[in-house]
């Protein structure tokens, strides 16, 4: 599964890196410097479109922050699509993302993740990236069988 | 010696990392990042950005290998039809300068071209270089020289984003003392080591060896790049591909097997699209190889004479299956698959089977119409043999639907 994204930093907001101080987010590793929200850090999170809107929300429920919401950061698209999250009145959001993170593969993405957008217990948004089967190419690049759907785009 | 104005000359045109570059063009989030495209299904880097390049990544290496030397890497999937469309705009601008282009790569020339009234060599290769840099986006090396090998020589030596047209013998020789002489298209490895002995190491040691030797060590084709490179051409600019003298289709399988019905499927789908290619150039087949390497390291190899030249899907499947069998190293696992169309004879020669019942060559005929009308109009393989079944995820996916050797008039791979 995807452990992480990075996304063009042009892509951020001054006010949200200012505010959410995703300075030491920030990497570059050549040409345009990139923001990377990965998984493993100390407080995950993911920028989301909300209301037209860049956000940034908490990815997932990595130590049991919630309760009551399932501890992972990962969702699949057939969970959704029986209804398993029906009674958290979830929001179908976009995750922006330039690039995708699996087993140290760094790989293109044009426009970005589909997730899942979810209130916990204190009312605070948590987000979920949605994930598919792999497709053949996918999971012989990264050798995982799982690939986050991805917007408009099939690798 | 200097060639006078008015005088002819080869140029080479050659797109610096190319695919990359490509990527480049449409995605400018790509550019100064250490870029790798990935082919072979995902398995393997076919072309990498000079960022990745400086890291140790070489061409043709596993993913697994290129993530150690160069973790800050991105990877692309290959996308030939973008890569074909930006190709056949660089092969215009190179035909706006010259009558006479050879196509010879996807992302490289050769062209000739005359000392432009009042400019000069130098000039025109700059002019080129910018030309195809403002009009396509791709940054490309241009070499001018007396000959195509030199030009080629010349255009590596001036990579990346560069240009230089060396007409001088000084010049040319100051140039071939300090290229290793397998820097030359045509002596790889072995021949090199033949030459070795005799004390020839650089492109220059060639050029000053007795042609005579050189013969004697690598035969006619020798002889003639120590033409070439005492600046006499003999290889010419074939604006037109000669004809083929065997057509193939095959390729990595990205995940290697042993299963046989994979190995099967994968011999249906390479001979699908070398049907396809017969077709295409109004040939028949007389002959018929699989080659399987394995990953033992080992190459498995069937070959079957056909009675009659054919393109005939029935009839070519008839034979590659014993040849297959041939080939077929039980509990080994393979890793590629080429299916090669040797014997070629033109359509219109082929007599066809005397002894074949009439009916079944007809309704043969009339399957292979229904076939291309169908794949026409919904896409390549819409309608394919079911023994493909196996190989559903490779159809799935559209990149699998136009390959490198799809890129049609190509004179080299």
């Amino acid at each position: 599964m995807c452990l992480g994204i990075a996304l063009a930093s042009s892509e951020i907001p001054n006010e949200l890196f200012a505010r959410h101080a995703l300075g030491h987010r920030v990497h570059e590793r050549g040409g345009e410097p990139e923001v990377r929200f990965l998984y493993r850090d100390r407080h995950p999170r993911l920028p989301v479109w909300r209301d037209g809107r860049l956000q940034i929300a908490r990815w997932g429920n990595a130590g049991r922050k919630s309760r009551f919401l399932p501890e992972t950061g990962w969702t699949w698209q057939a969970t959704i699509d029986q209804g398993y999250w029906k009674n958290l009145n979830p929001v179908m959001v976009d995750i922006p993302a330039s690039l995708g993170l699996e087993r140290g593969v760094w790989y293109r993405i044009r426009q970005g993740v589909r997730g899942l957008l979810v209130p916990d217990e204190n009312r605070v948004a948590v987000v979920y990236m949605i994930c598919e089967p792999s497709s053949h190419y996918y999971q012989i690049m990264t050798r995982s069988t799982r690939m986050p759907l991805l917007i408009e785009e099939r690798i | 010696m200097t060639i006078k104005q008015g005088m002819k000359a080869i140029g080479h045109l050659d797109a610096d990392c190319f695919y990359v570059s490509a990527e480049r063009v449409r995605d400018g989030f790509l550019r100064g990042k250490p870029v790798g495209v990935l082919g072979n299904q995902g398995a393997c880097v076919i072309a990498k950005s000079y960022e990745m390049k400086g890291a140790g990544v070489s061409t043709g290496m596993p993913i697994w290998d290129a993530l150690v030397k160069c973790p800050e890497g991105v990877y692309v999937k290959r996308d030939f039809r973008w890569y074909e469309v930006l190709s056949r705009l660089m092969l215009e601008v190179a035909r706006e300068v010259s009558p006479r282009v050879e196509y010879y790569s996807i992302d490289e020339f050769f062209f000739t071209v005359v000392e432009p009234r009042g400019g000069t060599f130098q000039g025109l290769a700059d002019s080129i270089r910018d030309r195809v840099w403002e009009r396509v986006g791709v940054p490309v090396t241009v070499g001018i020289a007396r000959t195509r090998t030199l030009a080629k020589l010349i255009s590596d030596a001036a990579k990346p984003f560069g240009a230089l047209a060396v007409m001088d013998r000084g010049a040319e020789e100051r140039l071939l003392s300090d290229r290793p002489v397998t820097e030359i298209t045509g002596i790889a490895g072995r021949r090199a080591a033949r030459l070795a002995p005799w004390g020839i190491t650089t492109c220059l040691d060639l050029a000053r060896a007795d042609r005579r030797l050189v013969r004697s060590l690598l035969t006619a084709s020798g002889e003639e790049l120590w033409w070439e490179l005492n600046g006499d051409p003999v290889r010419s600019v074939q604006a037109r591909r000669p004809a083929h003298k065997a057509l193939s289709r095959g390729g990595s399988f990205g995940e290697s097997t042993s299963d046989p019905a994979v190995l099967h499927a994968w011999l249906v789908r390479n001979l699908e699209r070398l049907i396809e290619e017969l077709e295409y150039h109004g040939v028949s087949a007389g002959r018929l190889t699989i080659a399987i390497p394995y990953k033992s390291g080992q190459l498995g190899v069937g070959q079957v004479n056909l009675a009659v030249p054919s393109d005939r899907f029935d009839v070519l499947l008839d034979v590659a299956r014993p040849a297959l069998r041939k080939a077929w190293i039980p509990r080994a696992t393979a890793t590629h698959m080429h299916v090669i169309a040797e014997h070629l004879t033109s359509r219109s020669d082929c007599s066809g089977d005397l002894f074949e019942p009439p009916a079944r060559g007809v309704r043969a005929r009339a399957v292979a119409q229904l076939k291309r009308e169908v794949n026409a109009r919904h896409g390549r393989f819409a309608l394919r043999s079911a023994a493909t079944l196996a190989l559903a995820p490779i159809y799935r996916d559209a990149a699998n639907s136009h390959d490198i050797c799809d890129v049609r008039g190509k004179s080299c791979f």
